[in-house]
């Protein structure tokens, strides 16, 4: 039998005509299978199903049941199953497969992005994902037609003729499965198989024939019978009312979407890729797609579209997450069973988004059922988990909370470096969700979530950070036209460095950035031609860019770098501008503006000459809350598509974007202890220009989903470092800052094919990504002022994502990578000082290191499907790395005892097997 | 209504068969792109005596030492008082022709003409001087819990202008020969052809001379070693390690000696030396330091792109001495392991093709132990050891330096 084996929405059922009296019945089987049960009920309470034999589990069944409703007997019958029901009038009962009847809208449902307007008779809200389709609440029969079926054949005696035919939407032409065919007035109906095809005994004479499907207006046609014949319904979809609603996948929204470079991720479609240590994680899954990839294994951050791991603004129900990693990077901060799905913006970026130049990452956590109590425990290799969904008001609020935490601290010991064998390093994450549905036209959610590392590499220091964040959106139907949203949300990241040596330089530092964002965004469905988003946003920065204090017995002086405060504002309005079918345009444009406040001390460089102590002329002070300095300018998002077929079309898009903070980091990959910087007079803002252009196909009914998307882009002011720069605890930070000119540009291929036994996908992605730091001063130079590849340039990524399923229970995954090697500094020489060997090196990023390449598999078992059987289980084995690659991380050089060594890291240089045992309950 | 009620608790039991390893190795590099840059070694100090400027050219990594920079023209110009010349003494060594020092307030530049092309530095000035109160030697377990001697600076400068130190050592151990004898093997050359009984020379003892049991060795120190004070309250290092030393370092056996030298160094020479180190320093798995060319504070004049390694840095400089023995601190504890393990073998005379122990002896690299009293199967008749354990001078002088105290 067939489970559902994610359910991201509880569903319930019921399909009960108000008018239809409940049936009390007795019934008793022992063994017996569905349609052995489902004949008893129509023998004797003379029923009638209408289903398609293959549905139907070979599962046997016992109970016994006295004086129950019927459809109590039913649901129990149809729990576990993939199959629903719908109870017609005349004791008629039509089963439906995988069609899932809601009574309750899915989380995101009134996000005003995400607004299905329902009385306009438009389904072109291309964000909705799954889209949803509502259903007509009256039986409003459109028309009765009648119909003349055969030659009548006076020597006939037949008293029943066969009519066949195929169901059709009349739109696409698509053929509709599992349609019911009813004969009014008669116990007889039959629905539409897999082809859409039916066939039926009818009585000679008038016949009136109903069908029915959900999503699709109800017909009624008179079918006068003379003999055998062909009989096709065309059924028109039904937009009526918003009362029930009915999911389908919506798989063509790759073509229809009017934004380019937007790619989607649900938490239920990665269950089987195999993943390191066992740990199921979205944001990993999100590197296997072309355009997103990071420095390598053990690396936090990504780097989309040639952009620097801080200019990608990651939110979580609204709010940022600073740092959305655990334990470097091998683990994300994200709680795989609390995501519901993470939305990627890489191309255009919607206007109501900014602050960040390359992409949005925009994670939702599901909303907690409210109707049952429901949870999942995991426990892992490396962490427990453990989520639960608590119903508070039946139907209409609920709590999810959700906790994960690190066992031990086996992993770093089992790292073959023996610096780090006396390491220790533990991280947790909780979270908890709050959603409330105050009423039809008011929803209301509340996120809190803390996510914590600590770490030890060496005795004598503990590294510490976390990331917390609380966020409130009440959602508002004005009415059906009019939708608003109001998000507060508060986002804090900090991190800290205890240091307990043995000399007199004990020391404890503290880093903290903290912000608080109020956003009012609307949506206003104008026409079918014009639909609206307009907000305004408001976002305050506070941050205590270092602080150190002595330790016991400790000599060294305190110090706090002077808080840093600013204020980002915007305000936003995009239309989605739909000209006829084929050509649709959204139109954006954000304006931001940035305060840097005060209190503040600014220090005044000589202009003209590099910022270094030599040009340093004096200081101004501000006052509290005084602007110190502001920057401001349009950011527009501009993205088209049009149709050349109505499963093929071409999309282009120009967007810019600006960056009023900065991460300080000389390394490559996002470290714990970046520190955030605020723009001020001397440290200007990040710009960036994206165009963007792309074909998009699908084919074969949206089983393959092809798309081709190129990129140019262009930035100013991206942020780098002089040689050495020591950024910790510096008060003069911009002098050891560069800003310089980024250039990238790239063509991303993905094609995946989301049905059949072979399914999964694959991107390539060609993409360049430069540098230019110039200057007519010599120390502020790199290279000679000539464009480098950045430190995470790869130009060629390959990903593939592959499952196999054998049969229903046996499937097997496969993923494979390979990237260019990323560049590095390497030497060119070396040199003799005081005795000791240094290496002098080549320009920057001259050299790559070598390809980097892997292939993970496992196989996938479920249990078998006895119904008596207690708990359902899954197996899966996984091989990460199964080739043993040793992918080289990094190599650098370091001086020991007078030589120099090129050391080589890499972060798993063996195959690692995992074995995972599910079982659900 | 009527509910499908669904349920859904997932249970995720997982094991790991096999844990994984990261893994750190050193990997073998050629130099790709082979560059070749003048690199100047010039510190003078406050010390009256002749300084040196080393001059040498970048080589390539796989290479074995550097090529020294040969007919050049060095000269250090003070500021209204002249120039003082350096010759070459050896190649790329150059000595000032006088003894001088280095006085507050006066500005030095580094002038270098030499194959056409002049380089020059900034100007520099004399840093403050600051005393090094006392060096402290103790045991203690370091941070990769290895058991051994610290030896410790306290060092403090009222003014508290000095801020930037670095300190240079020098370390003088006395080593003991484990297996000095009172006598040696020597090769008689006593085969005669026509009298002979074995086709070998005999064996015979010559007196071994005293001066082979104990020596006396120094080494330099390799490393930038920096401290500053920038963050303290005072200008004040207390208990900063110059030196460890490992428990197991047959260097501390006996009698041991450092003497640090603690240089005042300007923010901008401790910003140089401290890139520098970080550069070429441990590095940890997860992060790694952007590497680049680092400029100095000399620069080519003839053409602006030219790479100069290298810092002309003018430091004040005290030093201050310290001994301790082995057992001062581990009494009753056996030696650290000798700088061999001293294996000994014991040559036949004599064999089908030629006279092992003959050549055993002649090639110096072995030293009588003993008799070989019981020998065994394929055995000789004398048991002989690594001469570096029956005679120090193979890593060290016989005299004691100058400075040397019991």
């Amino acid at each position: 039998m067939k489970r559902l084996l994610t359910l991201l929405f509880l569903f319930k059922l019921s399909f009960v005509f108000s008018q239809e009296r409940t049936e009390i019945i007795s019934i008793s089987y022992d063994n017996k299978s569905f349609e052995y049960i489902l004949k008893i009920i129509e023998n004797k309470y003379d029923y009638s199903f209408y289903y398609v034999d293959e549905w139907l589990s070979e599962d046997l069944l016992s109970g016994d049941y006295i004086d129950i409703a019927i459809e109590d007997v039913l649901d129990i019958l149809f729990k576990n199953t993939l199959l629903n029901y719908y109870r017609l009038p005349d004791k008629k009962i039509v089963v439906t497969q995988n069609s899932i009847i809601y009574n309750k809208l899915p989380e995101g449902y009134f996000d005003t992005e995400r607004t299905l307007v329902v009385e306009n008779e438009d389904y072109e809200s291309d964000n909705v994902n799954p889209v949803f389709i509502t259903e007509e609440k009256s039986n409003k029969v459109v028309k009765v037609a009648t119909v003349r079926i055969g030659k009548e054949n006076r020597n006939s005696n037949r008293k029943f003729f066969t009519i066949s035919g195929v169901v059709k939407d009349t739109k696409s032409g698509k053929v509709l499965a599992n349609a019911a065919i009813i004969v009014k007035g008669r116990n007889t109906g039959v629905s539409t198989n897999l082809n859409g095809y039916y066939e039926i005994d009818l009585r000679p004479g008038v016949n009136l024939i109903q069908t029915r499907n959900l999503g699709y207006k109800d017909t009624e046609t008179r079918v006068i019978i003379y003999n055998d014949g062909r009989l096709n319904f065309d059924l028109n979809e039904e937009y009526e009312e918003l009362d029930v609603v009915v999911v389908n996948v919506n798989k063509d929204r790759n073509v229809k979407d009017a934004n380019t470079g937007v790619v989607q991720i649900k938490v239920k479609d990665i269950k089987n890729i195999p993943m390191v240590l066992g740990e199921r994680d979205i944001l990993k899954v999100a590197i296997t797609l072309p355009g997103i990839s990071t420095a390598g294994e053990g690396s936090a951050g990504f780097n989309v579209r040639g952009g620097k791991a801080d200019q990608n603004l990651i939110l979580m129900d609204d709010a940022v997450i600073y740092n959305p990693a655990h334990f470097f990077g091998i683990f994300s901060a994200i709680n795989p069973f609390t995501a519901g799905d993470v939305q990627i913006y890489k191309g255009n970026i919607p206007a109501e988004f900014g602050g960040r130049l390359s992409s949005v990452f925009d994670i939702k956590n599901k909303d907690a059922n409210t109707e049952n109590f429901s949870g999942e425990v995991s426990i892992g290799p490396v962490t427990g988990n453990v989520v639960l969904e608590i119903p508070l008001a039946q139907g209409k609020s609920g709590l999810l909370l959700g906790g994960r935490a690190t066992y031990s601290n086996w992993i770093l010991r089992s790292l073959d470096e023996p610096s780090l064998q006396k390491s220790e390093a533990s991280f947790y994450d909780v979270i908890a969700k709050y959603n409330h549905k105050i009423d039809n036209k008011n929803t209301l959610k509340i996120t809190g979530y803390l996510s914590s590392d600590a770490f030890k590499i060496t005795s004598d220091s503990l590294y510490k950070y976390s990331n917390k964040l609380v966020s409130l959106r009440w959602d508002h139907k004005f009415n059906n036209k009019h939708i608003g949203s109001i998000i507060i949300a508060n986002s804090g990241y900090d991190f800290n460095i205890e240091f307990d040596g043995d000399t007199n330089d004990d020391f404890d530092f503290r880093y903290d950035i903290n912000e608080t964002e109020v956003k009012l965004k609307m949506k206003y469905n104008f026409s079918s031609e014009h639909k609206f988003d307009y907000g305004i946003s408001g976002k305050l920065f506070d941050m205590k860019p270092g602080n150190i204090e002595p330790g016991r017995d400790s000599d060294i002086q305190a110090l706090t770098i002077p808080k840093e405060r600013a204020l980002e504002g915007a305000v936003f309005l995009s239309d989605q501008f739909t000209i006829n079918d084929q050509l649709q345009f959204n139109i954006g444009i954000r304006y931001s503006f940035y305060a840097a406040l005060g209190e503040s001390t600014q220090r005044l460089y000589e202009d003209g000459l590099p910022i270094t102590d030599a040009s340093f002329i004096g200081t101004e002070d501000f006052g509290p809350n005084e602007v110190i300095e502001t920057y401001s300018g349009p950011e527009v998002r501009l993205s088209g598509r049009y149709f050349i077929t109505p499963d093929f079309s071409l999309k282009g898009s120009y967007n810019n974007t600006f960056q009023y903070i900065h991460t300080l980091s000389n390394n490559t990959t996002v470290s714990p202890t970046d520190i955030y910087k605020l723009s001020d007079i001397n440290i200007k803002p990040q710009e960036a220009k994206q165009y963007s252009l792309g074909l998009y196909k699908n084919f074969d009914d949206d089983t393959y989903e092809i798309s081709l998307e190129g990129y140019y882009k262009r930035s100013e002011n991206i942020l780098d470092f002089r040689v050495g720069a020591d950024l910790l605890l510096n008060e003069r930070i911009e002098t050891e800052v560069l800003q310089g000119e980024g250039k990238s540009y790239g063509v991303e291929l993905l094609v995946r094919k989301s049905k059949g036994k072979l399914n999964g996908w694959f991107g390539y992605t060609y993409s360049r990504a430069f540098l230019k730091l110039d200057s007519e001063f010599m120390e502020d130079r790199v290279n000679n002022g000539d464009y480098f590849p950045t430190n995470y340039d790869k130009p060629h990524d390959f990903s593939a994502v592959t499952n196999y399923k054998f049969t229903k229970r046996f499937s097997v995954s496969a993923n494979f990578v390979y990237q260019t090697g990323r560049p590095v500094t390497v030497p060119v020489g070396a040199f003799i000082l005081d005795g000791a060997e240094y290496v002098l090196y080549s320009d920057r990023n001259q050299f790559r290191i070598p390809d980097y390449y892997r292939l993970d598999l496992s196989i996938n078992i479920e249990g078998n499907h006895k119904i008596k059987k207690f708990a359902h289980s899954f197996w899966n084995i996984s091989v990460y790395n199964v080739l043993g690659r040793n992918n080289p991380y990094s190599v650098f050089f370091v001086t020991d005892e007078g030589e120099i060594k090129a050391i080589q890291s890499s972060i798993f240089s063996v195959p690692i097997p995992t074995i995972t045992y599910n079982f659900k309950f | 209504m009527k509910i499908i009620k669904v349920r859904s608790y997932l249970f995720i039991f997982s094991m790991m068969v096999f844990a994984s390893s990261g893994c750190l190795e050193e990997i073998q590099i050629e130099t790709k792109s082979f560059e070749s840059v003048l690199v100047v070694e010039a510190t003078i100090t406050n010390e009256l005596k002749q300084h040196e400027v080393l001059l040498s050219r970048t080589f390539r990594v796989e290479d074995e030492g550097p090529s020294f920079e040969s007919g050049a023209t060095v000269k250090v110009i003070t500021e209204g008082q002249g120039e003082i010349l350096f010759d070459e003494v050896d190649p790329g060594r150059y000595v000032s022709g006088e003894e001088f020092r280095a006085e507050p307030n006066v500005k030095y530049q580094l002038s270098i003409l030499v194959g056409g092309r002049s380089y020059s530095s900034n100007l520099v000035q004399l840093t403050t001087t600051s005393q090094i109160d006392n060096l402290v030697a103790e045991r203690r377990t370091n941070d990769q819990d290895q058991d051994g001697m610290a030896i410790l600076v306290n060092s403090f400068d009222p003014t508290g202008n000095s801020r930037f130190y670095r300190f240079k050592y020098e370390e003088t151990y006395k080593i003991v020969a484990p297996y000095w004898r009172m006598e040696d093997t020597v090769v008689l050359e006593d085969f005669d052809i026509f009298t002979a009984l074995k086709p070998c020379d005999s064996v015979g003892f010559v007196p071994r001379p005293i001066e082979e049991k104990i020596c006396y060795a120094t080494q330099s120190s390799n490393t930038i070693i920096l401290a500053s004070t920038n963050n303290l309250n005072e200008d004040r290092l207390v208990r900063f390690p110059v030196r460890f030393i490992s428990r197991d370092n047959f260097i501390i056996g006996h009698r041991y000696s450092l003497n640090v030298k603690q240089f005042v160094l300007s923010a901008e020479a401790h910003n140089y030396f401290e890139i520098l180190s970080r550069l070429s320093g441990s590095e940890s798995l997860f992060s790694q330091i952007q590497p680049g060319f680092l400029s100095g504070n000399i620069f080519s004049e003839t053409n602006q792109n030219e790479k100069v390694i290298g810092f002309f840095d003018v430091s004040s400089v005290t030093e201050e001495r310290i001994f301790f023995n082995f057992v001062d601190f581990f009494k009753g504890e056996p030696l650290p392991p000798y700088i061999s393990d001293c294996e000994t073998i014991a040559p036949l005379e004599v064999i089908l093709s030629g006279c092992p122990l003959n050549g055993a002896v002649r090639s110096g690299r072995w030293k009588y132990l003993d008799l070989n009293t019981f020998p065994g199967d394929g055995e000789g008749p004398y048991l002989l050891v690594p001469r570096v354990c029956g005679d120090c001078t193979e890593i060290g002088t016989p005299e004691p330096p100058e400075f040397w105290m019991e």
